[in-house]
């Protein structure tokens, strides 16, 4: 395996008195790709927020190519090369689906590997190229989240992470959405997949991390990992009798 | 209008070639009219009285003050109660570097900008922090005591006020033609400047944070600084304003600078013109300026009805009068937007 991408040492995070993550160890490798699973309230998206930048954590808690950057403004981490595909799409509904892409395109990193361009996602995405001019709050659901995987390969990233891409989405569209998946990791890109649907997250990652009340209670390589165990570590089998 | 995703297009498109096209012919009228206003306003004394002239120069303030708070609450979503801070401490510091000082008047126009934007600096460092409300209060607090302080500051007449006598040396016509000149420059600078600012290359990232803060932040925007710009940005804009408006004036006092009702008039304006829209900014400044001048006589009532029309458009129609008109036709005077033209070959 090549060398660590980002990691995170007894990560945690609060919003004001609650504390939401418990001491996080989370690595991931360049080209990786890792899904993250877990029941609502696990702390998954609080994870991508923390690395992402969106919530206040100590700088020597994140680490991005060994280097401290905890706490480092969202834009900073896009300059490093991260991006994130947020939960809910939160497309900038006023506009276009080419001026949403050109929003990352103007903020973008200094590509590493092949450059992502328009051309490239509408590659992924052809219907993408059809609604290019079309404003994004009439899309599809699916369509939307599109613009929003399409967005975020536009900042160039090293590093994606994805906050349930296939929430409120038509299997079939989920599908579709994640065919993307090996493409992008074609390019180098390592991949953070937050998802629910565990059979999804466990075909579509090299390894995966469950998560239980803010700690990580189970991970491995995905294939490696029965539903037996994963049920247990997702539902908290110890737990259950206390 | 054509620019530089025009050529990255058509290397990037295996597809039809397209171009970047933001110019519409309703635009192109609004800038023809826009450079027959501004060589209007600015050619005053040729054709005006001086009560239109100075009628002419308070709409332009309304304007330029508004269009400066549609900036912060339209785009920056920052909102303000307190710009009769800049207003006020603008125009103190002109009336300081032109009464007491001796500098000529229309320069120290220019030269009291530094006011507003020194006040801004540290203001922003400690609002910052506050969210929605509590960001609109700590404004206001700000506002006020700056009124205080003023009121009790011996060095300006604290709250007797000054007058700008240094203005006799000039004619009444000298005086015209400074202050058209003026009140042209200011609405370049705030209006035309906004528009430069919203189709320059922070054009789509102002909007985008307009949209979505988080998102933005998410996708490489720098929030944080793009906010601390606009609203220092603003507080210049504001404090010009203010000090062409009180040099008409010739004649100032801490309630009449740091009067709240500054904020009210912007707030007026923006909310019933359009929101974060240029166009609905004038909309709006001429609605208030006109209802003002017909209706002020009905003293309480009429604020009364202000307010509720305030109320009444900020519940049924966010997008203002110009929201509304958009609905009807799609003629944008000042169009952000980018069209994509598929080309004949």
């Amino acid at each position: 395996m090549s060398s660590t991408l980002l990691s995170t040492q007894g990560l945690v995070a609060r919003y004001g008195d609650f504390q939401a993550l418990y001491g996080i160890d989370f690595e991931i490798s360049e080209g990786e790709v890792v899904a993250l699973i877990g029941a609502n309230g696990a702390g998954k998206s609080t994870l991508l927020k923390s690395i992402m930048g969106l919530l206040r954590v100590a700088p020597e808690m994140v680490r991005l190519d060994g280097r401290p950057v905890g706490g480092s403004k969202p834009n900073r981490m896009v300059s490093d090369g991260v991006a994130i595909v947020p939960e809910g799409r939160r497309l900038f509904t006023g506009m276009s689906v080419v001026d949403n892409l050109r929003v990352a395109i103007d903020h973008a990193a200094v590509p590493r590997g092949t450059a992502w361009t328009l051309d490239r996602v509408f590659e992924l995405f052809p219907i993408l190229r059809e609604k290019q001019a079309v404003p994004v709050q009439s899309l599809s659901g699916g369509q939307q989240q599109m613009v929003a995987i399409g967005r975020a390969l536009l900042n160039q990233p090293r590093l994606l992470l994805c906050d349930e891409i296939s929430l409120g989405l038509a299997p079939k569209v989920v599908k579709e959405i994640y065919r993307a998946i090996p493409s992008i990791s074609a390019n180098g890109t390592a991949i953070i997949l937050v998802e629910q649907d565990v059979g999804l997250a466990r075909s579509a990652s090299n390894r995966l991390y469950c998560m239980l009340e803010g700690r990580v209670s189970l991970t491995g390589r995905s294939q490696d990992i029965s539903r037996e165990v994963i049920g247990a570590a997702y539902f908290g089998g110890a737990h259950a009798v206390a | 209008m054509t620019d530089a995703l025009a050529a990255a297009s058509t290397t990037t498109f295996d597809g039809p070639r397209v171009r970047v096209q933001r110019r519409t012919t309703s635009s192109i009228v609004a800038l023809i009219l826009s450079v027959v206003v501004l060589v209007a306003v600015a050619s005053m004394p040729l054709w005006a009285s001086q009560g239109l002239i100075r009628d002419i120069v308070r709409l332009c303030c309304y304007i330029a003050i508004a269009q400066m708070w549609n900036m912060l609450a339209g785009y920056a979503g920052i909102v303000s109660v307190g710009q009769q801070a800049f207003v006020g401490v603008a125009a103190y510091m002109m009336f300081i570097i032109a009464q007491l000082w001796g500098v000529d008047p229309f320069v120290a126009v220019v030269l009291a900008m530094i006011a507003p934007a020194l006040l801004a600096i540290p203001t922003y460092g400690l609002l910052h922090r506050l969210d929605g409300p509590y960001f609109a209060i700590g404004t206001w607090v700000i506002a006020e005591v700056m009124r205080l302080a003023t009121s009790n500051f011996g060095y300006v007449n604290a709250g007797a006020g000054m007058s700008l006598r240094v203005m006799t040396g000039y004619s009444a016509t000298e005086r015209a033609v400074g202050i058209s000149l003026l009140a042209a420059l200011m609405l370049l600078v705030t209006v035309g400047g906004s528009y430069w600012l919203l189709r320059s290359r922070y054009g789509l990232a102002l909007i985008a944070m307009r949209d979505n803060p988080i998102a933005a932040a998410s996708q490489g925007v720098n929030v944080s600084r793009l906010r601390f710009l606009i609203w220092v940005a603003a507080a210049v804009g504001t404090g010009l304003a203010g000090a062409i408006y009180f040099m008409a004036q010739l004649r100032i006092t801490p309630p009449s600078a740091y009067d709240p009702n500054w904020a009210n008039i912007a707030i007026f304006i923006v909310m019933v013109g359009g929101l974060g829209s240029l166009e609905g900014v004038i909309i709006g400044a001429l609605i208030y300026f006109f209802a003002d001048r017909w209706f002020g006589q009905y003293g309480a009532t009429y604020l009364v009805v202000l307010g509720l029309l305030t109320l009444f458009m900020a519940l049924f129609a966010r997008g203002g009068i110009w929201g509304l008109i958009c609905k009807v036709v799609d003629a944008p005077w000042f169009p952000t937007r980018r069209t994509l033209v598929e080309e004949r070959q």
